[in-house]
């Protein structure tokens, strides 16, 4: 009796077993690739919404790859939405995989954390050529204790925020928006857009600009000026820009030319409804291009700052070898290949000739309806942009335009500096509350900065802000001696 | 069906039975009143409550559904409304344009809904069973086996290793399925219903009848624990078929995803697309797939439909099941 009982629950047991026994079969052959002439299996984990013709594609790339470097590469794509979770989750349980995207942040803790492997032997041999073609301060910002953990996406290195307009409207009523240089500004046409434009908001909601290098976001009281003292980390609430910015907006926000709920609304002001007059948002060369484009009608923008070079510009997109990696040289390679060889960096990214897009006779590209619906990948988040295809409507110097940009750009006094926040952890998670009940508020003019100003830093100083800025300046003070 | 149940807001199993109860009493002793019976004001003011309470309930989906019926241009000028300006068909429309993905889906969903509802069930009562009754040796050890991991669970990324690379079974219909099928908590309440309501005198003679351990099983304990295992069934099915967050984890092949998945997946590829709005701008084409708000709350109506539909005959049975006796003795 008792046995058969037992039997009955080993069975419960057992299903498991049975069930899950079904499909672990493909694991034994990746793991002894490489060696014996089999074509190694590069695991790659990518963002964007998974693709209809990715099999088809990298059917193509694999038969490439096999010839050059005797690899496969089996990408995959973890959707938007679900990225932060998921790629998290990977990380963490230690799975083996090669390859994956990451960005900001994510990279900096993970990199911290030993999640990546570092390349800078590798690239001094296998990955020799990959060096020589990414712009040097993106390898040199992206840097962890000296250390590169990624392959930077070789684009725009530095950010330029902007003052985007409505061209329409500026032609309409004839404005000088090449004075433009400064919030203040903005304030003669904003009036007249009021006026005249019943339908149309005169700002879409964004949050006022402050020149600070940020050590963790805008929403952080915590900044190095690009002004003046590059050497000192101070609390950017607590200056007077903060407080005369901050001011103008309220003005703003008081004579209605912002929307009522702009600092809790989620509305995320998609460019093709025509809706705004004056927008902000980070540029790059022939962004109007592109932003036209995206609207359907033209707009227009003016510089709010120099192009500058910031830890998060140069760590937008990288992508990074796994620690986990069988073959951490082969994924080196691939990534090599990726970003130097014209070839394969447009077929990962635009598709097959022929299928996805068309060749003109001058060398310039078009999208075919299948490289919309089927095969459409975010070409930030892959490689190199400047190997890649020019459209038949891009500017014949785009590539060159973008060298001249990086160039142009001043670094930021944080450029390369990761701060661990470990010590100061506790403090760190109140001030975070306290940033996001008052920041948005603030920073679009929604309350009085003359009240709400003091309020505000008088509350970080009760969470710990003092020990915070100290702990960060210690961290940032030790970093500048290694620093030559 | 009395009067009052038929305002019962939630489904909730003890409240509709009070609901059927009293309802029933009202009923018989409607003429001679009834010295229990609730006054007539205060069973107006209850009655009242409790409708406002199942409008409240009610409302936010019969809004979706009008959401999903209003154009585009109308959400975007006037907001949500009750009584839209403008009626439209586009979002189902849309949703008509990427039926594939949603059939696709929709198949998924029911196929581990059904399958998984079966193996859980079959897997939860044998447990259960084993470790209800006395003669076997060693049910302490699995009943405390079972309990100690409704008191500390392994969390996430330890389950997610045991999952891909022990069981790997990433990426395969498997990982939707197998992951819930076990729950401690039923377990427990099947160990219980099993020790209450199945007396050992009823096994006994069927043992004395020369009845093996499994015929006992499927023709005895079975059939007298319908109500029960009804219970879990319901539960398991609704867990399979809200579940999104194990498709999140372990699922990388579109043609895998089911319903609720998709439907977290748009949401989420949402507020990826507000809080990077400089992405979306560079490259316009890449969010064109991401359906606006009409479309995205006539989503959540189809996916909701179904089970909703199929609550009433759930639940129907569900309830008598419940109340049919068991053994008196």
């Amino acid at each position: 009796m008792k046995k058969k009982l037992g039997i009955l629950l080993a069975l419960v047991l057992s299903i498991g077993t049975i069930l899950s026994a079904c499909s672990s079969k493909e694991d034994s052959a990746a793991e002894k690739s490489g060696k014996n002439g089999q074509p190694y299996e590069i695991k790659w984990y990518t963002v964007g919404t998974p693709q209809k013709d990715t099999d088809k594609v990298f059917a193509e790339v694999n038969k490439y790859l096999k010839k050059k470097i005797n690899a496969t590469v089996k990408m995959t794509q973890i959707d938007w939405g679900d990225w932060a979770q998921k790629s998290q989750v990977m990380i963490n349980s230690g799975e083996p995989f090669d390859i994956i995207f990451t960005n900001g942040t994510d990279y900096v803790q993970n990199a911290q954390k030993g999640a990546f492997y570092a390349i800078d032997d590798m690239l001094n041999n296998e990955g020799k050529a990959l060096k020589q073609t990414i712009d040097p301060a993106l390898l040199e910002g992206i840097k962890i204790d000296g250390k590169t953990y990624g392959v930077p996406t070789n684009k725009e290195a530095a950010r330029q925020s902007v003052y985007t307009f409505n061209k329409r409207l500026v032609d309409k009523y004839h404005f000088d928006i090449t004075k433009v240089k400064t919030l203040e500004d903005l304030e003669p046409m904003l009036k007249v857009i009021k006026e005249k434009e019943p339908k149309i908001t005169p700002m879409a909601t964004f949050k006022a600009y402050l020149p600070f290098d940020y050590i963790f976001n805008g929403e952080m009281p915590f900044g190095i000026p690009f002004e003046g003292d590059r050497d000192h980390v101070v609390n950017p609430f607590a200056t007077d820009v903060a407080m005369q910015t901050y001011k103008t907006m309220h003005s703003y926000y008081k004579a209605g030319y912002l929307k009522e709920d702009a600092a809790t609304s989620k509305d995320s002001w998609p460019m093709d409804v025509e809706n705004w007059f004056v927008r902000m948002g980070d540029s790059q060369p022939y962004a109007d291009l592109l932003w036209s484009r995206s609207a359907k009608y033209d707009v227009v923008s003016v510089p709010a700052e120099q192009p500058v070079t910031i830890n998060d510009s140069v760590s937008g997109s990288i992508q990074a070898i796994s620690a986990t990696s069988k073959n951490p040289k082969k994924a080196m390679e691939f990534l090599t290949l990726l970003n130097t060889d014209e070839y394969l960096r447009n077929l990962v990214d635009k598709g097959i000739e022929g299928v996805h897009y068309k060749k003109n006779s001058d060398g310039t590209i078009e999208d075919l309806p299948a490289r919309i619906d089927r095969y459409n990948l975010p070409t930030y988040s892959l490689g190199n942009h400047f190997i890649l295809y020019l459209y038949k409507n891009d500017p014949k110097d785009k590539w060159e335009k973008f060298k001249e940009f990086n160039e142009s750009a001043t670094a930021a006094p944080t450029l390369g500096f990761h701060f661990n926040s470990d010590p100061v952890r506790s403090e760190l998670a109140a001030i975070t509350n306290i940033s996001k009940e008052f920041y948005p508020a603030l920073a679009t003019g929604s309350v009085d900065p003359e009240s709400y100003l003091p309020k505000f830093n008088k509350k970080l100083k009760e969470a710990g802000l003092d020990k915070v800025l100290k702990e960060i300046q210690k961290q940032f003070d030790d970093w500048k001696k290694t620093q030559k | 069906m009395p009067k009052l149940e038929q305002n019962q807001p939630t489904v909730t199993m003890p409240s509709s039975l009070e609901g059927m109860k009293g309802g029933g009493i009202k009923k018989r002793r409607k003429k001679y009143r009834d010295p229990q019976a609730l006054p007539p004001v205060v069973n107006t003011i209850v009655s009242v409550l409790l409708g406002i309470l199942a409008i409240t309930c009610i409302f936010p989906f019969i809004y979706v559904i009008i959401i999903s019926f209003t154009s585009e241009e109308s959400i975007v000028r006037n907001g949500f409304q009750l009584i839209p300006k403008e009626w439209s068909l586009d979002a189902y429309h849309y949703l008509w344009s990427m039926k594939e993905q949603l059939f696709r889906s929709y198949g998924v969903t029911i196929f581990i809904t059904i399958v998984g509802t079966i193996i859980s069930v079959f897997m939860i009562t044998f447990y259960a069973y084993a470790i209800s009754r006395p003669q076997f040796k060693y049910r302490k050890f699995f009943t405390f086996l079972a309990f100690f991991t409704m008191l500390f669970s392994g969390g996430l990324v330890p389950t997610y290793i045991v999952i891909t690379q022990f069981l790997h079974l990433k990426d395969t219909i498997w990982a939707l399925i197998l992951p819930l099928s076990m729950n401690a908590f039923y377990i427990i309440i099947m160990r219980t219903f099993f020790l209450k309501s199945v007396s050992e005198s009823i096994l006994e003679s069927a043992r004395i009848d020369g009845a093996s351990e499994l015929r006992i099983f499927f023709q005895i304990i079975f059939p007298l624990s319908l109500p029960g295992i009804a219970t879990i069934a319901l539960f398991s099915t609704l867990g399979y078929w809200n579940d999104w967050f194990t498709a999140l984890l372990y699922i990388d092949n579109p043609n895998l995803v089911p319903l609720q998945s998709l439907l977290m997946k748009i949401e989420a590829n949402l507020e990826f697309m507000r809080q990077n709005m400089d992405i979306a701008n560079m490259q316009s084409s890449l969010f064109n797939t991401i359906p606006q708000e009409s479309a995205k709350m006539a989503m959540v109506v189809i996916a909701t439909l179904p089970i909703a539909v199929s609550y009433p005959f759930f639940q129907k049975y569900f309830i008598s099941g419940l109340t049919i006796g068991g053994v008196k003795e």
